[in-house]
């Protein structure tokens, strides 16, 4: 089996024919007045600049002799972008971004670590870039599900952590049980997903390692093992957003903080 | 002996002065009654004696202590606030009641049938689903759930506001029996001044965050509160 048939060059020409959807989308869409056309063309642009981008730096980055240099720089940009744009999910909490980023970055770097060790990941760029990209932007996504639902929770139960403080309990007591319902809640997406492997989608890695021409089996394995780095790296982001959240949401005198 | 003494207490809510500098001194044993119409500050007093709101400056001592010297925990225990809004937790009856014991390590020293028969409450009540409760069924528990803790003052907030208007000066008869059997401080916040006068010691009344006047119920001028 091989990759994909093509050089880049002719896929510049393939990916012209192929735009013939992103016209059929702004037709449809000015011919129904669903109104997303514009938002559609200026998100294809963003996208694609970013993509081509990162494409042209990964080009030179798997050829540069001292490229391990660079991938923490670009660890560190990831946890960092991730943190501030996870905050923004935070609500009124103010300066989120303290508690977000190191959730980011303990969940991610635990389960890249585990797979360094393992063998999972070898040493090269072309592994490491891509499934730190993948363990970043999970952490990120469940880091967010987990702090927007527990800032909800305390919004919407007010009273009754109120109530519970009235009969003695401290912080870490009161707000127990929407700390659990929080990162359950951040799981379930994933967990869901990963019930449904291989029935209803072949997820991206796996679809990505078969059109490169890879073994299904292996594809398969792989595709598991990112499994478990995106529910891992989401279990410890998401407990210790909530953990760290405590001090954000509580005053030292065990009262709810004033901007709840 | 005074059990709680407020000094100079000053705090703002939203922009706006709530408290203006209140004094008041509650002594061992004795039924306050905190009165005034809605937003006089009555509420807002009452959650900063057990610190659930800190105040802006001033002092709250509880037991000649600060209480910003003493552990919130401990302090919330000794004062327990009963709000008014009798907010229930998830699970039973019982579940509610041993919630606080349970959490101050004094589970198996908690009497839930004393407790519920103290508030009117039967034994059977302990099975019930506490959020399908009627509302002075959830203002007793709430109640009960308060005393489980042992505390030495109460801190009620319009204790009798949703109850069955029938059935108000039996809950009022209820909490005096409490209070004089387990010889407990209670503070009461009440908009209605008849109540206040039937229940307390002394009235404190309180007008745009100060208190107007402070005297022994039967020396209250009540024409004047609101």
């Amino acid at each position: 089996m091989t990759g994909i048939p093509y050089t880049w060059e002719e896929g510049l020409l393939v990916l012209g024919m192929v735009m013939v959807l992103f016209f059929a989308a702004v037709l449809l869409s000015f011919w129904k007045k669903i109104g997303i056309a514009k938002e559609y063309t200026l998100a294809l642009l963003r996208g694609g600049i970013q993509l081509f981008l990162a494409a042209t730096i990964l080009y030179f980055l798997f050829d540069f002799e001292y490229w391990y240099y660079p991938i923490w720089l670009l660890i560190a940009a990831m946890a960092v972008m991730g943190g501030y744009t996870s905050a923004k999910r935070a609500g009124k909490m103010p300066k989120a971004y303290k508690i977000t980023t190191p959730s980011i970055l303990i969940g991610a770097t635990v389960v890249l670590s585990v797979l360094a060790i393992t063998g999972a990941m070898p040493s090269k760029p072309q592994f490491m870039i891509p499934l730190a990209g993948m363990a970043f932007g999970n952490a990120m996504t469940i880091c967010s599900l987990a702090l927007n639902r527990l800032i909800r929770e305390f919004e919407t139960n007010k009273p009754a952590l109120e109530t519970m403080l009235s009969l003695g309990a401290n912080p870490k007591e009161a707000m127990s049980e929407y700390s659990k319902m929080s990162v359950r809640s951040a799981l379930i997406p994933n967990i869901d997903s990963l019930k449904t492997l291989g029935i209803i989608f072949i997820p991206g890695a796996m679809s990505g390692l078969l059109i490169a021409g890879t073994d299904p089996i292996l594809a398969a394995e792989y595709q598991i093992i990112v499994y478990l780095m995106i529910v891992g790296g989401g279990i410890i982001t998401s407990i210790t957003v909530v953990t760290l959240a405590r001090k954000m949401l509580f005053t030292k005198a065990y009262q709810l903080a004033e901007w709840l | 002996m005074n059990i709680i003494r407020v000094k100079n207490a000053r705090k703002k809510l939203g922009g706006k002065k709530v408290l203006k500098g209140i004094d008041l001194h509650v002594k061992k044993g004795e039924i306050i009654a905190l009165v005034g119409p809605s937003g006089s500050g009555k509420s807002t007093l009452l959650r900063t004696l057990n610190r659930l709101i800190e105040l802006d400056s001033g002092t709250v001592e509880f037991n000649g202590k600060k209480i910003t010297d003493l552990d919130p925990v401990e302090l919330r225990r000794g004062a327990v606030l009963v709000p008014q809004e009798s907010v229930m937790l998830q699970g039973t009856v019982m579940d509610n009641i041993i919630y606080g014991p349970k959490l101050a390590g004094m589970g198996n020293e908690c009497d839930i049938e004393t407790c519920l028969l103290d508030v009117g409450l039967s034994r059977r009540f302990s099975r019930r689903d506490a959020l399908k409760l009627s509302g002075g069924e959830k203002k007793r528990v709430s109640l009960a759930r308060a005393l489980a803790l042992k505390p030495e003052v109460l801190l009620l907030d319009e204790p009798t506001v949703g109850v069955d208007p029938k059935k108000v000066e039996k809950m009022e008869s209820t909490i005096l029996k409490i209070a004089k059997d387990r010889n407990l401080t209670v503070i009461w916040v009440t908009h209605d001044v008849p109540q206040a006068i039937r229940v307390a010691d002394r009235i404190a009344n309180l007008k745009n965050g100060s208190v107007k006047e402070v005297a022994k119920t039967t020396e209250f001028h009540w024409e004047g509160a609101y």
